[in-house]
């Protein structure tokens, strides 16, 4: 009786851990009211335990007070394009260059002014701000006197509003867009302190190359013991492990895959043990994947034109025998369409739309690390070989009505 | 002449080198609204100020000043008042600081741009106005204030009104101590005021002068408001005391005929009354300090609540070098140098990129492995050697490839109707809470009664008896000879005396019979009780 309660009160705790850690995973800012209120609390309640195990095993530092919880993340690889600032609206349009400025503009003007702001004494900011005769000589210049620019900025300031930086006190930023009115907002000021992710702030990085700012920016500090080295790499591991959906051997340089080949079983298990991720070890690499398909923000397979046209593609794909062009991946949507149009969306089907389809589907692949976009078209990556659906297809085509479910 | 708003704190050098010499040239400028075209508006405002002064609110927003402006000369928009406001302080009368209290809408934010205070020389200007106004001298040097001294003169002058012929000079004296001392006590606790409202509107304030100018406050405060607060309530009562039977009214009379003893003969009379008023007016208001009356509230008590005002006052400020504080670093410098950055990215992959490595906003991403494999994969577990292209690959839906989606849509499964199995199930109940029911009302005793007269027993009855006996039997303890208990549900009461005569109960039941001891026993049946309680 009392073991199997004991049991049970465990299970539970265990669950509730795993789903304070993924909240995390997925939402490194967690706002206290808002939809995220409950993930938030449950980080809460579990911010010690969370703590310790980011502290320990990535180097991330979990901050939560009485607004927000924050886990300041610095990603394994700084080689992911991937994950773009996305427009805080369905279509979740990347960010462009001028809205990253924008956006960097937008929060060192919030980060010295007071409590409150109006969107149209932010934007007069921003246009000092943006003067700067390095912006000017990179070519930046913003007079947020166009609509497009006022477009810009209301996308900068919906992603903060989103964010929980500052809340909307009166007025909409369509207004303000179509030059009819003006927003007041308030700033969440202790989000906006730990928004930057950094290790080494920015502006005592004196660096000029692009790859060696980045590098600075989350440097370690250093590294002169093999204790720290191995932590070091202990953290990189766990870090793509987490983050990543797949963490392929030939990334890696000699040390990490030393230390990876000896300690693979200990790094697996304390991802499981905190997120409930189980490994799946091929002979090229480790995918941690996840049996509630809830912990990603990019699905694969997936429901939608998209999702099914990427899921055709990456069939044709894997049977590939290398690089397959741009063109060959379009006329594949266009034989496609012919067969499986009658379920995709009307736009899909409308020709001229493979460019498009094609697109999607290898951002979707990349992202997921299952294929390689080169100059001409796109290469298959060894995972991709997961998704390989040969059997299904044969029983697909043998014509009988799907009365039982088929077993390859 | 500006009109700009300029803080006398902040200004600069070079501004500081031409200020000096505009104040060389007009040394008087507070003085300059009396001859400019708008005269009687901007005295008008001045007097606003000083009068708000009285009342230790300091700073003033203009919506306020066209308030309390008299109607007669009320401009009809706050406009006309932001520029008067804005023409004095360019004179120097008054000074502006940014208004940084929270507002709710738009317009506000624009609108709300400055508070005003009275300089020093604004002040200054005022008072010499007054002096010039009223044709007569303030007098009376500021001492060192205390609460302590008034109490003192106050009892003195108790002591001079129960004589029989006071002594004119000594209540002439003791009521110039007394409005003396009261005029000092006044004027501190209004520059204090006034000090306090300044440095806690903190614009810019160095977070170690504010620290250190904290605690200083409120130890002060804290000795004020509690001396406010004993002292005012003892000097509120002598007040009392001294009006009462208008005492006061004779020294007061003594203290005037004394002044207007020197009086040139033929003015004497009107000397003596004008003298008598203004230490009447004296009194009167020595008495508004520390009396409430008529509705109004004693200038003790507002000065006790401004000053209990600045202690959250003060909070706020301390949270606000918090929230300073938490950024740390120059991060305002940090996003500026991260926007060069972005603006001088290769491409947007670089920008991408480091996007994710500077703010860390990203999602973890995962492949998704369904149940059914990794089933499978407990039961024959792939070696980690092998490739991915020779492991099982993942089952997708054969539905999923053909349509891009799980689940055909169809019709909904019908709900499954079990009103049969619940109209059995609530039988069951009911029959068995007759049953339980029925025994109860069986084993109810009415009265005291012996066992062996209980007589036989249907199996429920028995049982339901068997558990109370048991009931009442785990409370026996040697040498008692009754017992009484409740039944664990709480619906029977069991009373049980030990009998010594000897003899032998028997219960009959169809499984048997039960035998033992004879003991009286009264059972009740307590759920027969509660719909009678119910029903009063």
């Amino acid at each position: 009786m009392t073991t199997s309660l004991g049991e049970v009160l465990d299970n539970r705790r265990t669950a509730e851990f795993h789903k304070a850690a993924r909240a995390l995973l997925k939402e490194p800012l967690l706002l206290a009211r808002g939809p995220s209120a409950d993930s938030y609390r449950l980080v809460r309640r579990y911010a010690a335990e969370l703590r310790d195990w980011f502290d320990r095993n990535t180097g991330w530092s979990l901050r939560v007070d009485a607004e927000s919880a924050r886990l300041r993340r610095t990603p394994g690889t700084l080689a992911d394009a991937t994950h773009p600032a996305r427009e805080a609206s369905r279509a979740g349009v990347p960010f462009t260059r001028r809205r990253y400025v924008l956006l960097c503009l937008a929060l060192a003007a919030l980060e010295r002014g007071e409590a409150q702001i109006a969107l149209g004494r932010l934007a007069e900011q921003v246009v000092l701000d943006a003067a700067d005769p390095h912006l000017a000589a990179a070519g930046v210049e913003f007079t947020l006197e166009r609509r497009d620019e006022r477009l810009d900025l209301a996308a900068v300031v919906r992603l903060l509003l989103r964010y929980g930086v500052l809340r909307r006190v009166a007025g909409d930023e369509d207004a303000y867009v179509s030059g009819a009115g003006d927003v007041l907002y308030d700033v969440e000021r202790r989000v906006l302190a730990g928004l930057l992710a950094a290790r080494h702030g920015p502006s005592l990085i004196d660096a000029v190359g692009f790859e060696e700012r980045l590098g600075a920016l989350t440097a370690e500090s250093a590294l002169d013991s093999d204790e720290l080295r191995f932590r070091a790499i202990r953290q990189k591991l766990t870090r793509r492990l987490l983050d990543d959906p797949v963490l392929y051997y030939d990334e890696l340089t000699d040390d990490e895959l030393v230390y990876l080949t000896r300690q693979r079983a200990f790094l697996t298990a304390r991802v499981s043990e905190l997120t409930g991720l189980l490994p799946e070890v091929r002979a090229e690499g480790i995918a941690m994947v996840d049996p509630h398909d809830d912990l990603t923000d990019v699905r694969m397979p997936e429901q939608g034109t998209h999702g099914h046209v990427t899921l055709l593609l990456a069939e044709h794909l894997a049977a590939a025998d290398g690089e397959v062009s741009r063109t060959e991946l379009e006329l594949r949507v266009r034989e496609l369409a012919a067969v499986h149009g009658a379920f995709w969306s009307k736009s899909a089907k409308q020709p001229g739309a493979e460019g498009e389809l094609v697109e999607q589907a290898l951002a979707r692949l990349s992202a997921l690390g299952l294929a390689k976009r080169t100059p001409a078209g796109a290469t298959p990556l060894p995972a991709l070989a997961r998704y390989a659906v040969g059997e299904a297809v044969v029983v697909e085509s043998s014509s009988r009505p799907q009365r039982k479910a088929p077993r390859p | 002449m500006t009109s700009r708003p300029v803080e006398p704190d902040s200004v600069g050098p070079a501004e500081a080198a031409h200020s000096a010499g505009s104040s060389t040239e007009t040394p008087y400028a507070p003085f300059a609204h009396l001859t400019a075209p708008n005269a009687t508006l901007y005295r008008q405002v001045m007097s606003v100020f000083l009068t708000a002064k009285e009342r230790f609110a300091v700073h003033l927003r203009p919506e306020d000043v066209h308030a309390a402006l008299p109607p007669e000369h009320r401009p009809a928009g706050p406009d006309a008042v932001v520029k008067a406001l804005d023409s004095l302080v360019g004179w120097g009368n008054l000074r502006a600081d940014p208004d940084t209290s929270r507002v709710t809408a738009v317009e506000d934010f624009y609108r709300r741009r400055f508070i005003y205070q009275l300089t020093q020389g604004g002040e200054a200007a005022e008072q010499a106005l007054s002096v010039y106004d009223e044709a007569l001298g303030r007098r009376g040097a500021l001492q060192a204030v205390a609460l302590h001294d008034i109490v003192t003169h106050l009892r003195a002058l108790l002591v001079l009104a129960a004589e029989e012929e006071p002594d004119a000079a000594k209540a002439h004296l003791a009521l110039s101590a007394l409005t003396g001392r009261f005029e000092a006590l006044a004027e501190n606790a209004r520059a204090f005021m006034g000090s306090l409202q300044r440095t806690i509107d903190l614009h810019g304030v160095e977070v170690e002068v504010f620290l250190a100018y904290k605690d200083r406050l409120i130890q002060y405060l804290e000795r004020f408001i509690q001396d406010l607060i004993t002292l005012g309530g003892r000097i509120a009562l002598l007040i009392a005391e001294l009006e009462d039977r208008d005492r006061v009214g004779l020294l007061l009379r003594l203290a005037a005929a004394r002044e207007a003893a020197d009086a040139a003969p033929d003015e004497a009379d009107t000397a003596q009354a004008q003298a008598y008023e203004r230490w009447a007016g004296r009194w009167a208001g020595l008495a508004a300090w520390f009396v409430s009356a008529d509705g109004r509230e004693s200038q003790a008590r507002l000065l006790r609540s401004r000053a209990l005002g600045a202690i959250p006052q003060l909070l706020a400020v301390v949270r606000q070098l918090n929230e300073r504080r938490a950024g740390r670093s120059d991060r305002s410098a940090d996003f500026r140098a991260l926007a060069r950055w972005f603006a001088e990215a290769p491409d947007d992959d670089a920008r991408h990129r480091l996007w994710r490595a500077a703010f860390g906003l990203y999602s973890a991403r995962h492949f998704t492995v369904d149940a059914d494999t990794l089933a499978d994969r407990a039961a024959r577990p792939v070696p980690p050697a092998t490739p991915w292209a020779e492991a099982e690959p993942l089952r997708i839906s054969p539905q999923l490839r053909r349509t891009g989606s799980y689940e055909r849509r169809g019709k909904p499964r019908r709900v499954q109707d079990r009103s049969e199995q619940r109209r059995q199930l609530a039988e069951l109940a009911a029959k068995q809470a007759e049953e339980i029911a029925a025994a109860r009302a069986r084993l109810a005793t009415d009265g005291t009664t012996r066992l062996s007269a209980l007589g036989e027993l249907d199996p429920v009855a028995f049982a339901l008896f068997l558990r109370l006996l048991g009931d009442a039997l785990a409370t026996w303890r040697p040498g008692t000879t009754t017992t009484a208990a409740t039944s664990n549900d709480g619906t029977m009461e069991i009373r049980l005396t030990a009998l010594d005569d000897g003899t032998k109960a028997e219960i009959r039941t169809p499984g048997g019979v039960f035998r033992g001891p004879d003991h009286t026993v009264e059972i009740t049946d307590l759920t027969q009780d509660i719909p009678a309680w119910e029903a009063r």
